[in-house]
């Protein structure tokens, strides 16, 4: 804390104090602002890094007229000693829907499946078609004082909230206002920040039924906004469009939680010019770096979670070492945030009970927040990320009189807030005692004695009665009891009430004293009444001054004490990432997929992240560190590609609308899913993460690599081409819902005439782009603002070949449907995946120029797989076409070299072309052949050390090397899993001794991902998944 | 000297026993064994552990007449109809897929050809048999892989119903019948409870858990007292196909898979006094291991071929059970309950394999597959092993049968019927080769 000396910070008073001028008609005879308040002798906070002692404020309608040490006293002032006491300007809350009323509106959720599929036009008036897109919400008018929300915040040390409607993708504009009754003067800045989320909130609309719809929507709208705002209002007259329009001058604030959510929002900040301020989980610090790097202001909460109950150790399985780590960190987040130098503000939200909040914050300023920058957080960050800096958050002339006032040091424990001011007006949260009554006290009446004792407990007096009794015991001797009495005190400024229950020889029953003090506290005396009923006057004298009883400070976990932050912060994580090296593997079987087949005692180099040479023999002369590995009697293959998975992916399915071109898998990556590392040592290194099945045209794919530790964006394999997913039969036209769809298509004759309406809708889009493009270059002005469309710009795309085509796909006549759609519309379908009917239409495929990415032996889970035959890879390879086989299943995809064997089983393909299945021929599909899928000169270093012939069941998977980096090693995770069993052991040593102090604790509960598959959605609740 | 190569002998054998191929229909069941078979220097894995690198297995009338060390013994070739040479080919006994619903569920998402769930809650004498379908297209891509019977189980409720053994080459399931009726299935009720939450699984500990286990100790208690009762004026189908059940006559099989519910239904057992008790599933088996032994529990130890529970689980926890299971001395078998069940039976094989790969002796894993489930079953006297007496089912391989590299069943026989190995699958794959080899032309 930085203390600069009070001299130099005094402050004028602003000359000339204006009346109120109120619109409004008063009820009675209306106050005058003729008197102002002075508060002296104060250690004052001007803000963050301004404390004055002896500090005087002075405050006149609501504002602050000057502040400093010992300034002279206006003439018309009420004073007010605060001696001893502490003035923080008052908290500013960001997040919050106080005094929000519901509009009403069709809150009613539904679910997928009964749902309009989509909605073509609103049904409330001239708005947005999306209702998620609630742009004209201004919550200013929705605002009204709600006094037990109110009363909650102040408590908490709040002055000033903004408040919104958290409701929807774009939430509208919120309203900055203070924690008083007056509506007319409590909204300070009606329209102070626009609001945004991931959640589409009450929308009954089915789109979008995911994170990466969400995303597509939000960035759809920002393009529409720009459009409209440049003349397409000429066009179309769209309220939600102008709000939207008008509130992008707004800070914008981003609700997004999770860390990977803020570096999600973030992105899609960038991409429109737009810095928001996001509120997050707590989580940051697991991905310090990132966060760091978005340059984003941060809103962070508080909500730190209970320690789990691990008292069984069964049932303490449930608790995932993630969560147990984030238990022990979660204090540290705003510490750690704060060395980093990310800028944040504090939030209560997210808290259970409000009354939480200073606790938490002084647990996160001993957990290494420094008071100052808590302060910061809560005042004049706050302020100045809203742009009301020159109004809240400082104790200076001009500001609002927006202070508390506190017993003491508001981060030690034991301090009390006695009064929250509101624009000038104070809220008694703890009377502020005029002189402490702590102290050993003779209670008396008639014939009773008893000694008193009143204990100051931060601001709250504690009162206990000690009786010695003496009697007598069985044998007639003297013996001595000592009882002890807690009494209940209630103090009302002089007057008191005192009652306890007594059991001694001379009273059993409840006794129970009113009266006042007296004589500056030195004696009280009054009336009271016996348990019998009998009334009594009763005195009590002072003896003496309360023993000084030191409360042991509670020791708190030095960062000594506490775990590591590891990568992905999850099981199988490590401190630091495993690093390119130099590797020179010897001796080993060498399965290039590639022209130089297979190796028998061959060798390979590989360095900087790239393979040097591979062959019989190699020199390596010119590389002086090299780790050299003796492979003898092990086997080396390409880097495993899954061309259809479904892991490490938040969403995969946005099916509400017939295509969903412009939703991105890329966007809704989640690098830290355990099943990359699983998949890692099956020796897995790519993989293509596609979009679902769930209608005719998918969304975007993203094609990564398994780098275990790496970011979302750090997962994407750069240099991949754009792919899409396509999806043809029973899932898009949804024959398996147990109840009737309703969107189209529901028949395969519907499916065609989506393809060609959406490309024909395309390719004029794309015409059209085109025009207005050269309109442009010849220097005129288009006639009207062109649109951009993001499904359009997907399907375009393919048009022009730079986006390929992965189609789920089963049965014949629909493939050879959408081979004629792609030769009408001049692109070649990439790649038919699935395709368990490829076999019956294989020279159609290769005439057309489709690849094939199919499953080794699934069939019969459907209809349309009922001729499904395991010889479907061999057939098609035969027929010359580029076969892959893959998982589409997180268990599966760890063991695909063995499903490769299978196409040696049913229908003899080659060994080394069956190993070809799950590497090269994958790469080729993706087209990525030139970067990885098979060893040779100038590729990536994507391997595997295999311990037996990698087609055979008894092959493990010993290293998985990623550009050149061992991400899996097999004798590393043995090494993991004990230190894995280590930290879970610490962690619950420490959980078991916060229960044993008393903390509260909550019910193990297991969390995990849904395994994806084709056709599973996000929203709903379905436990099964088909393919 | 050998001169003729297994292939030929067996393809030739196949040609002669085989019906005429009637595209799209399942293939014929094998008349009776009318003719002796000698199989000769192949690798013959018993079942029980043992192997006898180059052996003499004789059978004949449906019956294992011969099994011995090739080596060892004078063999009289004249008293065989055929010989087959089998050189360095694999001999197991057929493989069991115990907690199977094959035959009972055809195309999981076409509702008519689902039978694999009665709806109730309790309901012991519902009856898989009845409702096998020898005529399932999936059964014949079972057998090609060496899968030659299972124990049929009905799923659903808290008890499901009665399984029984059926074999896989049948005209009708009286004829498949092997076991009829071997025991009843109790879903023990989840002391977790997993659900969907917010897009995530969820795992909580169930609140009604008390209440659903008092309902067992109900139902049970009733079955006891009825079946203690002897003959009544009424009878009650649910509770009197219990009684053999509380005699010991058949097996109760608990399906539960963590610790708690395991400890849960062994105190059960106690408490009922349940003579005959199995675990189907147990991925926490290795946990409660020694109660497990002390009460002389087998399990059905579920999916090898599965993903660890918890993140923090060893990555190859699944598949290293098997050998877990091993160390400690628990009796199990490998089934392969779980998604794509029924079409994934062929793979069963492998799920013995990889169990191989993570630790488990070689033969050990044929047992899981061969006697382990015969004696789970309780038809170990004619099953589950080539010994002497025994029911000739068994099958070569060209190579290792539990790895999908070199698994080649190039001839198999129930009952000493050899049986036809084709099946719709290979039917589609001639047809379109056909196809494709005619353009060529």
């Amino acid at each position: 804390m930085i203390r600069k000396t009070l001299t130099a910070m005094l402050f004028i008073a602003i000359a000339g104090i204006f009346q109120a001028q109120p619109t409004y008609p008063y009820n009675g005879i209306l106050p005058k602002s003729t008197t102002s308040v002075a508060l002296i002798h104060g250690t004052i906070f001007i803000d963050d890094q301004t404390r004055i002692e002896d500090g005087t404020l002075i405050l006149q309608d609501g504002k602050i007229i000057s502040v400093g040490s010992k300034l002279p006293l206006p003439a018309n002032a009420v004073v007010i000693d605060l001696q001893g006491k502490f003035v923080y300007p008052s908290f500013i809350e960001l997040y919050s829907d106080y005094g929000i009323t519901s509009t009403g509106g069709n809150t009613e959720k539904r679910n997928m499946h009964d749902a309009p599929s989509t909605g073509s036009s609103s049904d409330k008036g001239a708005f947005g078609w999306n209702p998620a897109i609630r742009s004209e919400t201004n919550a200013s008018t929705l605002f009204a004082p709600k006094e037990e929300q109110a009363k909650e915040f102040r408590n908490a040390g709040f002055g000033v909230v903004l408040t919104h409607r958290a409701d929807g993708i774009a939430r509208g504009t919120g309203a900055l206002v203070c924690l008083n009754d007056n509506p007319n003067l409590a909204v300070i800045v009606p329209q102070s920040a626009a609001f945004y989320s991931f959640n589409k909130g009450s929308s009954s609309h089915t789109y979008p039924s995911s994170l990466m719809g969400s995303i597509a929507l939000l960035r759809q709208t920002y393009y529409d906004a720009d459009w409209y705002s440049k003349g397409g209002h000429k066009e179309e007259r769209n309220l939600t469009l102008d709000a939207f329009s008008a509130s992008k001058q707004l800070p914008s604030i981003f609700d997004a939680g999770d860390k990977w959510n803020v570096l999600r929002a973030d992105k899609v900040g960038d991409e429109f010019g737009i810095q928001y301020v996001i509120k997050t989980s707590g989580n940051e610090y697991q991905r310090i770096h990132e966060i760091k790097t978005s340059n984003a202001s941060l809103i962070v909460p508080l909500n730190f979670p209970d320690a789990y109950d691990v008292s069984d150790p069964y049932v303490t399985r449930l608790v995932s070492l993630e969560e147990m780590k984030h238990w022990e960190l979660a204090p540290a987040n705003c510490g750690m945030l704060a060395k980093e130098k990310i800028n944040f503000a504090i939030t209560s939200s997210g808290l259970q009970d409000k009354n939480a909040f200073l606790k938490n914050l002084r647990k996160a300023v001993k957990r290494g927040l420094t008071e100052q920058d808590a302060l910061k957080a809560l005042t004049t960050t706050p302020a100045r990320l809203i742009r009301a800096d020159k109004e809240i958050g400082r104790l200076q002339p001009g500001y609002w009189a927006n202070f508390i006032i506190t017993s003491k040091n508001i981060f030690e424990d034991d301090a009390i807030i006695h009064e929250n001011w509101v624009q000038g007006k104070p809220y008694v949260i703890e009377q502020i005692k005029k002189k402490s009554i702590a102290g050993k006290y003779q209670l008396s009446w008639t014939d009773s004695k008893y000694d008193l004792t009143i204990v100051d407990e931060g601001g709250k007096n504690k009162a206990n009665i000690r009786v010695i009794q003496t009697g007598k015991d069985k044998e007639g001797k003297d013996i001595q009891d000592t009882l002890n009495y807690s009494v209940s005190l209630t103090m009302m400024n002089e007057q008191m009430s005192m009652t306890f229950e007594a059991k001694d020889n001379q009273y059993k029953g409840m006794i129970r004293l009113a009266g006042d003090i007296e004589d500056d506290g030195k004696k009280w005396s009054g009336k009271g009444q016996l348990p019998d009923g009998r009334w009594i006057d009763w005195q009590s004298e002072r003896t003496g001054e309360p023993e000084v009883r030191k409360s042991e400070p509670k020791t708190e976990s030095t960062p000594q004490d506490n775990g590591e932050i590891i990568f992905p912060f999850t099981a199988y994580g490590s401190k630091t990432q495993p690093e390119q090296e130099t590797v020179w593997i010897q001796n080993a079987t060498i399965w290039t997929c590639d022209a130089a087949g297979k190796i028998e005692n061959g060798q390979i180099l590989i360095s900087d992240g790239k393979i040097i040479a591979v062959g019989k023999t190699i020199d390596a002369s010119k590389y002086t560190q090299v780790k050299i590995i003796d492979a003898k009697g092990k086997h080396v293959t390409p880097g495993i590609i899954d061309e259809h998975s479904h892991i490490a992916l938040e969403s995969v399915n946005e099916g509400a609308q017939a295509s969903s071109a412009e939703v991105e898998e890329s966007r809704v990556i989640d690098p830290e899913d355990i099943n990359i590392y699983r998949q890692l040592s099956g020796g897995v290194t790519s993989a293509q993460l596609l979009h679902g099945s769930a209608n005719p045209i998918g969304g975007q794919s993203a094609i990564i690599k398994l780098r275990w530790g790496k970011a979302a964006d750090d997962m994407l394999m750069k240099g991949a081409p754009g792919f899409i997913k396509f999806a043809l039969g029973e899932n898009v036209k949804q024959s398996n819902w147990w109840n009737d769809g309703s969107r189209f298509p529901q028949s395969r004759m519907g499916v065609e005439q989506i393809y060609y309406d959406h490309f024909i809708r395309a390719r004029e889009y794309g015409a059209n782009k085109v025009a207005f493009t050269n309109t442009g270059k010849r220097g005129a002005m288009p006639t009207k603002p062109f649109r951009t469309d993001i499904e359009m710009e997907a399907l375009y795309e393919i048009l022009q070949k730079k986006r390929f085509v992965t189609c789920h796909s089963y049965v014949q006549s629909e493939i050879n449907m959408l081979m004629h759609v792609a030769d009408s519309m001049r692109f070649t379908l990439n790649t038919f995946t699935h395709i368990l009917e490829g076999y019956k239409v294989a020279d159609k495929m290769k005439a057309h120029g489709a690849g094939a990415s199919s499953f080794s032996d699934w069939w019969a889970y459907k209809y349309e797989v009922k001729d499904a035959i395991p010889h479907n890879g061999a057939l098609l390879w035969e027929q010359g076409i580029t076969v892959a086989f893959n998982s589409d299943d997180a268990e599966m995809a760890r063991r695909l070299n063995q499903e490769a064997a299978k196409a040696v089983k049913y229908g003899g393909v080659p060994e080394e072309e069956a190993l070809k299945f799950v590497t090269i021929n994958p790469a080729r599909l993706l087209h990525i052949d030139k970067m990885t899928g098979s060893l040779a000169q100038g590729k990536d270093a994507d391997l595997v050390i295999w311990s037996d012939h990698p087609l055979s069941i008894y092959a493990r998977a010993e290293k998985t090397f990623v550009d050149g980096i061992c991400y899996y090693d097999a004798v590393k995770d043995e090494e993991m899993r004990k230190a894995i069993e280590a930290e879970r052991a610490r962690l619950i040593q420490k959980m078991m001794l916060s229960k044993q102090s008393g903390d509260p604790t909550q019910t193990p509960m297991f969390r995990d991902k849904k395994h994806f598959h084709c056709d599973t959605m996000d929203q709903t609740s379905m436990g099964i998944s088909f393919k | 000297m050998k001169m003729k190569l297994t292939t030929y002998i067996c393809s030739l054998l196949f040609c002669c026993v085989a019906a005429p191929l009637l595209a799209q229909q399942n293939p014929t069941p094998a008349p009776a064994q009318t003719k002796s078979v000698l199989i000769l220097n192949g690798i013959a894995h018993i079942g029980n552990g043992e192997r006898i690198e180059n052996s003499a297995i004789g059978f004949k009338d449906g019956k294992l007449t011969l099994v011995a060390d090739a080596r060892l013994i004078r063999l009289d070739m004249s008293a065989y109809d055929t010989i087959i040479y089998a050189d360095s080919s694999h001999i197991y006994p057929g493989f069991i897929a115990s907690n199977s619903t094959l035959g009972l569920l055809e195309l999981d998402q076409v509702k008519p050809t689902n039978d694999e769930a009665e709806t109730g809650t309790f309901k012991p004498s519902i009856r898989s048999a009845i409702s096998y379908n020898t005529d399932s297209e999936i059964i014949p891509t079972v057998r090609s892989n060496g899968v030659l019977l299972g124990q049929i189980t009905p799923r659903g409720g808290v008890i499901s119903g009665t399984s029984s053994v059926m074999q896989f080459d049948a005209w009708n399931w009286e004829d498949a019948l092997v076991k009829e009726d071997d025991g009843v299935h109790l879903n023990w009720p989840g002391v977790y409870h997993r659900h969907y939450d917010k897009g995530k699984i969820a795992i909580e500990k169930v609140k009604t858990y008390d209440q659903q286990l008092r309902e067992i100790q109900l139902f049970f208690g009733e079955a006891k007292a009825y079946c203690h009762a002897g003959k009544q004026s009424q009878t009650d189908l649910r509770f009197a196909a219990l009684c053999d059940v509380l005699s010991g006559n058949k097996t109760l099989y608990v399906h539960a898979s963590d610790a708690k519910s395991m400890t849960e239904a062994i105190n059960f057992k106690v408490e009922f006094n349940i003579p005959k008790m199995v675990i189907v599933g147990g991925y926490d088996a290795y946990l409660v291991s020694e109660q497990l032994v002390s009460h002389g529990i087998s399990v059905m130890l579920e999916r090898i071929h599965s993903l660890p529970r918890f993140n923090e689980d060893d990555v190859d926890l699944p598949y290293k059970l098997p050998k877990l299971l091993y160390d400690a001395g628990v009796k199990f078998c490998i089934q392969n309950e779980g998604d794509m069940e029924r079409m994934g039976t062929r793979n069963l094989p492998f799920h013995a394999g990889t169990a191989v790969a993570y630790g488990l002796p070689y033969e050990e894993a044929v047992r899981a597959l061969t006697l382990a489930p015969a004696q789970i079953l309780g038809i170990d006297k004619d099953f589950g092993s080539l010994e002497v007496g025994k029911n000739a089912r068994l099958f070569i391989s060209k190579g290792d049968a539990l790895d999908m590299r070199s698994n080649a069943v190039i001839c198999a026989f129930i009952q000493g019927r050899q049986i036809d190995l084709s099946s719709k699958q290979t039917e589609l794959y001639e047809k379109y080769k056909k196809k494709y080899d005619e353009q060529k032309k």
